[in-house]
């Protein structure tokens, strides 16, 4: 549905989310089952799916097919000088675990194909270079994993994570996400680290990634965690001294798959507190709250994501409809007297 | 008891704690790809001894039931909610047979909760119902009762989760049934589960007993609740939640945060049923409980240690929570009480108030009666702090401007308690919540407000709270928090111009207005027509082009903000004719566009029904007047 969406795109009128598709290829594992191969790249906007019911095809704003390269995507995605030029950008990598989404963002792990991630980082400070002489850059950046719905920040310091593994991870702070009166996000509580080189950028990327919760299951690079990057580039104009600060942010989200894997049924009771003596019984709330759809109030409860789901509200509650207002009864006094011919000639009152 | 020898006897007790061990501790500790492995074990042990049991029973022959009515029950599958007989036929439950009964029983419950447990569902299933079967021979008695009411809960639990809440609610109503009958009828602290395999030392104390099988019966009333939402019937479900919330405090199994949100939720429920002494008595509940959770940190507290951090952030965000849902509880009574009040034209009718304030003297009384009969939160230590809250605020209609002021009082408290926590760096949309339930105190205390300059000021107030935030926020981010406050400036600005002509058309009798009062009508004029024509603006395209096709929860307010911008225009004083024109010409294309757009658009009629009707003949007559303008500007030239 390519709706004009109005999105973090700055001043630009074409404010749409453009969507690419890009094609794995087939793995040893795959290729020594000899497996027929699915999705098949039609033009440089299509694909084809063959599912059970028969072949799909799916419109994107760009295919990528097997054989493209990790140039090939980062060339095509190169939104790195908007982000400098003082918008906000972001890129999001979303498919099942497996798929490749970290082989995308991040590359592989002897970085000898590097993805979005790293290139990003060195066309940013590329850009910078190049116009060092008429803007003077600042880069930081904060890094946040999303686990178990809450937001970590990545650059917390290890020290005494003796128990790392198979508890929470220590002191790993709190997060969250808060937007101002201005519309600006911002991470409260979450550090910002100066870098003045991709490669101390990198680095810093690198000492992000080690904190993540690796999960041993399906996938050791990290399936259950989202990754988020931002790199902020605030640059200052030598000529006239104008700052304009933009925003990059790079997002690695958990296995699609696990999506579907939802909460019990809306009719399944509660279980755990039948068989523990637990002091509350927490589903009670949920109950509670979903007596009525119009509750005037519902105390904060859920999730940090669900603070910027849009409670959209209607604004018909202030357009009253059954008592007939003051402003039509006048009203139709005056089509009376406009009526009858009297003429109004002063204000009509 | 008495027949195993000690020895075998203390092994089976061994084996059984052993169980509840694995089943309870150990199996938190389970790795992830071998989850159920302490399960497993717990159910070994568990069939051991039941075969234990078992073989016991087959050397003990045939010495039961012979003083015992031994009915041999016809075996049918008990479908429950038939066996209110439970107390009338079968053994006593206190006869060997009768505990025999019992602990084969709860082997079979207990075996039952570990297949389900570890989602075998038909095994857990045929457990439980061996479990009822077992126990159907027997009479209800303290031996057993906690055992009918636990394995009815399971046997819930189980049918609601394959959809089948019908049967679930057989189960669980039937257990409700049990209990209330034991207490009338006996009442004594019942033998728990786990005593039927402990030894002599370690039975329980009777408050013990007595803590769990509450506990198990509230459990019921948590199960029903859901049951009955599941079955759409929200006012009965709505009384199980606050059943349950109720025998949480009494039975002091509760954690108080918890509690006073799900209360302050619950009296939300009750709001929107009009109840308001119940929604009122849930929030003073709410508010006593929530103190319970401790102290708040100091600030200073909070910079020392990020735990005392967190528990600061979490007490005072819950508080202000729950000062949010009274300041819905006053706005919301305000309101209804209006909804009670006015006429026709939105005034108040001293008539009906007359005969409301009549009609209370005599629902004074019943309300004494009412709070007795109505669930009571609290025990003895609690009772008085949550009635001393509750008299700081009425429960019944405001029926002046006297007793709307005290309810608004209370509301605009509780709005300074909940801004100071969600302020509107961090929290930008519950602050202009906050802000907007504000604005409606103010505009529902000035409906009962009778002198017209006070009640102009309530409404400047309002636009004062409004205008420089609706101004402020980003229009993309805050496109509909500020199209509603746009609505409402507009609105407000409206009322506040109609008031200063009502002042002025009554200090002075006659028709002509001073300039003072002209330029101050204009400028109200004007202000409330921007503000609508500001909503309307928001509703462009980036190119600044309408969108034909008004989305459905626009449109009627975009419809009506068009009617009244006409409305608007043609009512702006001024003395020079070529002012006038415009605005007369701006007035009809807006009359012209509710018109045109309900005959493009035939199903919007019915959301603006009278605005179409008015439109229409306005687009009549308008013409008209404006010919009669340039024909007297033509003329005067």
């Amino acid at each position: 549905d390519l709706e004009e969406k109005i999105l973090q795109y700055g001043g630009r009128h074409e404010r749409k989310i453009r969507v690419f598709c890009r094609i794995r290829p087939v793995n040893r594992a795959e290729a020594a089952q000899g497996g027929a191969v699915v999705v098949e790249k039609i033009d440089e906007y299509s694909v084809t799916l063959e599912t059970p019911r028969g072949p799909r095809e799916f419109q994107f704003d760009k295919v990528f097919s097997a054989e493209a390269s990790q140039e090939d995507l980062f060339h095509d995605t190169s939104l790195i000088q908007l982000a400098i030029d003082g918008y906000n950008v972001c890129i999001f990598a979303y498919g099942q675990t497996g798929s490749g989404k970290t082989f995308t963002m991040v590359g592989d792990k002897e970085q000898k194909n590097p993805g979005i991630i790293p290139r990003s980082f060195n066309a940013i400070f590329d850009i910078m270079q190049e116009n060092s002489c008429k803007f003077n850059f600042k880069v930081s950046a904060y890094m946040l994993e999303l686990y178990n719905d809450r937001l970590q920040d990545l650059f917390a310091s290890q020290a005494g994570e003796a128990h790392a593994h198979t508890q929470s991870r220590g002191q790993a702070r709190r997060v969250e996400i808060k937007r101002n009166r201005k519309g600006v996000v911002f991470a409260q509580g979450a550090e910002t680290k100066e870098a003045s080189s991709a490669q101390e950028l990198y680095a810093l990327f690198q000492q992000a990634c080690a904190n993540r919760h690796i999960s041993a299951t399906m996938n050791v690079e990290s399936s259950r965690s989202h990754l988020i990057v931002g790199i902020m580039v605030e640059s200052r104009n030598l000529t006239n001294g104008s700052v304009s600060a933009g925003k990059l942010s790079l997002v690695d989200l958990a296995g699609s798959e696990r999506a579907a894997k939802t909460g019990a049924k809306d009719h399944q009771l509660k279980l755990q507190e039948a068989n523990s003596i637990n002091k509350s019984l927490s589903a009670l709330g949920d109950v509670i709250s979903a007596l009525s759809a119009e509750l005037p109030h519902v105390p904060y409860r859920n999730s940090k994501l669900t603070q910027y789901a849009t409670r959209v509200k209607a604004i018909t509650n202030n357009a009253q409809r059954n008592v007939e207002s003051k402003e039509i009864a006048q009203l139709k006094e005056v089509i009376m007297k406009l009526r009858s011919g009297q003429a109004v000639e002063e204000e009509d009152v | 008891m008495a027949s195993f020898n000690s020895n075998e006897w203390r092994a089976i007790c061994d084996k059984f704690t052993n169980a509840q061990n694995l089943t309870e501790t150990e199996s938190r500790k389970d790795p992830e790809n071998d989850p159920f492995r302490s399960k497993y074990k717990a159910r070994d042990l568990l069939r051991e001894i039941y075969c234990s049991l078992k073989s016991f029973e087959a050397g003990e022959g045939e010495e039961d039931s012979s003083g015992e009515s031994g009915d041999q029950r016809p075996t049918e599958e008990p479908v429950d909610g038939q066996r209110e007989d439970v107390f009338g036929q079968g053994f006593s439950g206190d006869s060997p047979a009768g505990l025999r009964a019992a602990r084969l029983g709860a082997v079979e419950y207990y075996l039952g909760v570990n297949h389900v447990d570890t989602e075998e569902l038909s095994a857990g299933q045929e457990h439980l119902m061996n479990c009822m079967k077992l126990l159907e021979r027997c009479r209800v008695s303290s031996q057993n009762v906690s055992l009918f009411i636990h394995v009815r809960n399971q046997l819930g639990i189980l049918w609601a989760g394959r959809d089948e809440t019908e049967t679930a609610q057989g189960f669980l109503e039937t257990a409700e049934s049990i209990y209330q009958r034991y207490m009338k009828e006996d009442g004594s602290p019942p033998t728990d589960m786990t005593e039927y395999f402990t030894t002599e030392e370690n039975l329980l104390t009777h408050q013990e007993r007595t803590k769990r099988f509450e506990l198990a019966y509230t459990h019921t009333m948590y199960y029903l609740a859901q049951v009955y939402k599941n079955l759409g019937q929200t006012e009965r479900a709505a009384t199980y939640c606050h059943t349950t919330l109720q025998r949480q405090l009494q039975l002091n199994q509760f954690t108080p945060m918890e509690w006073a949100l799900n209360a302050a939720t619950l009296s939300q429920y009750y709001i929107t049923k009009g109840r308001y002494m119940e929604g009122r008595h849930c929030l003073s509940a709410a508010t006593v409980i929530s103190d319970l959770a401790g102290e708040v940190p100091s600030e200073a507290a909070a910079q020392e240690s990020e735990a005392e951090s967190e528990r600061r952030e979490h007490l005072r965000q819950k508080r202000a929570e729950i000062a949010r849902c009274w300041i819905k509880y006053c706005l919301n009574l305000l309101q209804d009480a209006r909804k009670q009040l006015e006429d026709n034209i939105g005034e108040l009718d001293t008539d009906r108030q007359d005969e409301l304030k009549m009609a209370r003297r005599r629902e004074e009384e019943e309300e004494e009666k009412g709070r007795k009969s109505a669930l009571l939160f609290g025990s003895e230590d609690t009772f008085d702090s949550i009635a001393s809250i509750e008299e700081k605020v009425m429960c019944l209609f405001p029926l002046d401007f006297t007793e709307a002021r005290s309810v608004f009082l209370v509301g605009q408290n509780y709005v300074t308690q909940a801004k100071d926590f969600f302020q509107m760096d961090g929290y930008v949309t519950d602050h202009i919540e906050i802000l907007q339930d504000h604005s409606a105190l103010f505009r529902a205390l000035a409906f009962f407000e009778e002198d017209m300059e006070r009640r102009c000021k309530m409404h400047k107030r309002r636009v004062d709270m409004l205008e420089t935030i609706c101004n402020d926020l980003n229009a993309q981010y805050y496109l509909l928090i500020r199209r509603q406050l746009m609505f409402e400036l507009a609105e407000t600005y409206n009322e506040m111009m109609d008031l200063k002509l009502t002042l002025a058309n009554r200090q002075a009798d006659t028709q002509s207005l001073d300039n003072h009062t002209i330029k101050k009508f204009n400028h109200l004029c004007s202000a409330s027509a921007k503000y609508f024509q500001m909503f309307l603006d928001s509703l462009c395209s980036p190119e600044g082009k309408y969108p034909e096709h008004l989305e459905e929860e626009v449109l009627r307010p975009a419809l009506v903000a068009r009617f009244r911008v006409a409305r608007l225009h043609s009512r702006f004083i001024s003395s020079s004719p070529t002012v006038q024109l415009d605005n007369l010409n701006k007035s009809l294309e807006n009359y012209k566009y509710v018109v045109q757009y309900c005959e493009a658009h035939p199903e919007a009629e019915a959301a603006v029904e009278t605005e179409l009707e008015l439109s229409k003949e306005m687009v009549g007559l308008l013409p008209l007047k404006i010919n009669r303008l340039k024909a007297r500007m033509a003329s005067n030239n």
